[in-house]
């Protein structure tokens, strides 16, 4: 089975992928695809809260938002390195949810794994996030890892 | 123009498999140019233009779109050697290695992001009172400013469809304006005449063109937030250069065009006493379509110009505000981004309140007789972009002979000079014909002082060990 892992750079994103690793068999996953969508019109295409000062490639490819993520993608391929299934690492470019959707379907995906964004009123108040949409129109099953209680997820973006 | 270039290209990186998927074509680059370019002007301003000329007022936005094209040429030289998100900054800082002049820099596109805003809010209030009189001005254009910081909180702005359809509901605007005048001169009532009339310019006609420019010089802005998506666009070195200078050329095409169609329809003291001023053409009542309907649907299709040009520079805001956080030149804050939205929120209710600041301080304060705020902050955003444009084309040419590469787009040199020499006369126009708008321009490089003051005491370090403070370089990858 080919797994698909979305991170948009958030400390949530890398905590689906601990999620997906903490239960999931790796002998029935084959592949492993960690995805991040680059959104070229938004005001901040694609924000790395995930890499620290000192794994990021700086000055390879200057002060560029596709640096950025690259960078989250590798601190997420990072976590499954030594697990068994092959790790790809891809970076798209376009409305997130719609890229994803694409990408399981070329890579005839088995699962997508995304995090399901913060836990604000605006979540309540506005819908349309990214998560939503994959759920609804992916074509494989969607493991959509909620935000824990506040303690659990700093320590996990922490560490 | 942007024909041809629709196909992706394979894109190889080590370590990442040959799947880094552009999404920005080349057409779709185009129409983000024109729209941008086209809302923020004729819209806005040509009835100032046509009042400091007169009837030969369209020369004025002939000459403007030619230093706006030759600018643009630099941009395009510099983007496919560089083609990452920074703009402006990152080309000073390449070509001169001087911290506080890219310091400088950013704080001057910044600041010409709010006062173009601010000037573009004000536009859409007027074509909005032409509608529906129930709100002064300036609470319209600040609702105008709170709803356009929602929208792009919520990121509707990233939909290039929405922007395509934008750009469209903006050229046919100007497609209605040019029929109007074909039937005018048709039924043969045209007084061609009014094409070379220099009634309104006080002193000799040159002036009175520089002058002009100088107005018009607005409605050329906005190409320069196109290296916003240099980096998504796919195949940039052919690509962009096409857009960008293909873009701003047709804009300027339909300005000219535009330009002649007003002088020749409606007498030019009419253009000039109006605050909506392209409405006067439709009120004219040349064709045979009631007037009440078309003055509500080229109101509409007005607003929706200003809004697009307007949303650009909303996103530009923050985008710039996230990359001086990240240079540890601003306070950190401005680099949180919401956890759901991914948006920089803080930045975003910062960019919304100093735009309003504008708006408000523009609104109590006496302007000198006859002038708007939409002219106030159209000249102030025109004296930050000139110095930059400036300066950008100077990048370009010490930038020579160092990161050229197979396939690179080169300008040409001497339109080069000749667009720096542009540049810098109506830079030295604008400031000897009107000293006070630099006191808004100080007010807001002063800003941005403050704000780097503030980190600079109180900040952390958030750069890599290896850069210096305002290194353009760790801006938006770190």
């Amino acid at each position: 089975m080919h797994v698909i892992v979305a991170t948009d750079g958030s400390k949530q994103s890398l905590a689906a992928a601990r999620h997906l690793k903490s239960f999931a068999d790796p002998t029935k996953i084959t592949e492993v695809s960690v995805i991040a969508v680059i959104r070229p019109l938004a005001a901040v295409s694609f924000a790395d809260e995930l890499s620290t000062v000192d794994q990021r490639k700086a000055h390879t490819d200057a002060g560029s938002f596709r640096a950025a993520a690259e960078n989250a993608v590798d601190v997420v391929a990072a976590e499954f390195d030594g697990w068994g299934p092959k790790v790809h690492r891809k970076v798209r470019g376009g409305s997130p949810a719609n890229e994803i959707i694409k990408a399981a379907k070329q890579l005839s995906a088995g699962l997508v794994v995304v995090a399901a964004g913060g836990r604000g009123i605006s979540d309540v108040v506005l819908v349309g996030s990214t998560a939503q949409r994959v759920q609804h129109y992916a074509p494989c099953p969607v493991l959509v890892v909620r935000p824990a209680p506040r303690r659990t997820t700093s320590k996990a973006g922490r560490s | 123009m942007a024909e041809g270039t629709t196909y992706a290209t394979p894109y190889d990186e080590p370590g990442h498999e040959n799947d880094l998927k552009r999404s920005i074509t080349g057409r779709l680059l185009f129409f983000y140019t024109l729209g941008d370019v086209l809302g923020s002007g004729i819209y806005v301003l040509i009835g100032a233009v046509a009042g400091a000329v007169g009837g030969a007022f369209w020369i004025a936005f002939g000459v403007g779109v030619a230093i706006a094209v030759i600018t643009a040429m630099a941009y395009a030289e510099l983007v496919t050697k560089y083609p990452q998100a920074a703009g402006a900054a990152l080309y000073v800082n390449k070509a001169f290695g001087n911290k506080f002049l890219t310091f400088l820099i950013t704080v001057c596109f910044l600041s010409s992001s709010f006062a173009a805003a601010g000037a573009l809010s004000s536009g859409f209030a007027s074509y909005f009172l032409e509608v529906w009189e129930f709100a002064p001005a300036l609470v319209i254009s600040l609702v105008f400013v709170l709803i356009l910081t929602i929208i792009n909180f919520i990121g509707i702005t990233e939909s290039v469809v929405i922007n395509m359809l934008m750009t469209f509901a903006e050229v046919s605007g100007l497609i209605i304006v040019t029929i109007i005048a074909i039937w005018y001169v048709a039924e043969g009532n045209a007084d061609f005449g009014t094409l070379t009339d220099f009634s309104n310019a006080e002193g000799h006609p040159i002036l009175a063109i520089i002058s002009g420019v100088a107005l018009a010089f607005f409605a050329m802005t906005g190409f320069e937030n196109t290296a916003n998506v240099a980096e998504e666009t796919i195949d940039p070195q052919r690509s962009f250069p096409r857009a960008l200078i293909g873009g701003i050329a047709t804009a300027g095409v339909i300005y000219v065009v535009v330009a002649i169609a007003a002088a020749l329809t409606v007498d030019t003291e009419t253009l000039a006493g109006s605050e909506a001023s392209l409405l006067e053409v439709i009120k004219a009542d040349i064709i045979p379509v009631p007037v009440d309907a078309m003055v509500i649907l080229f109101a509409i299709i007005a607003m929706i110009a200003i809004t697009n040009t307007t949303l650009v520079a909303v996103v530009t805001q923050p985008r710039i505000l996230y990359g001086m956080a990240k240079e540890d030149v601003v306070p950190g804050v401005f680099s949180k981004i919401h956890s759901s939205r991914r948006s920089p929120w803080f930045g975003l209710i910062f960019s919304g309140l100093v735009v309003a600041a504008l708006l408000t301080i523009g609104s109590q304060i006496d302007l000198a007789a006859g002038e708007t705020l939409i002219d106030r902050l159209a000249t102030v955003t025109v004296v930050f972009l000139l110095f930059i444009y400036a300066l950008v084309i100077v990048s370009c040419l010490k930038l020579r002979g160092h990161d050229e590469a197979e396939g690179n787009y080169r300008a040409s040199t001497p339109l080069l000079v000749v667009g720096l020499v542009g540049n810098l006369v109506l830079l030295g126009y604008v400031v000897y014909d009107d000293p006070s708008s630099l006191y808004w321009c100080a007010g807001l490089v002063a800003l941005g002082v403050v704000l780097f003051l503030v980190e600079y005491l109180f900040g952390k370090r958030t750069r890599p060990a290896s850069a210096e403070r305002g290194d353009p370089e760790v801006g938006r990858g770190a």
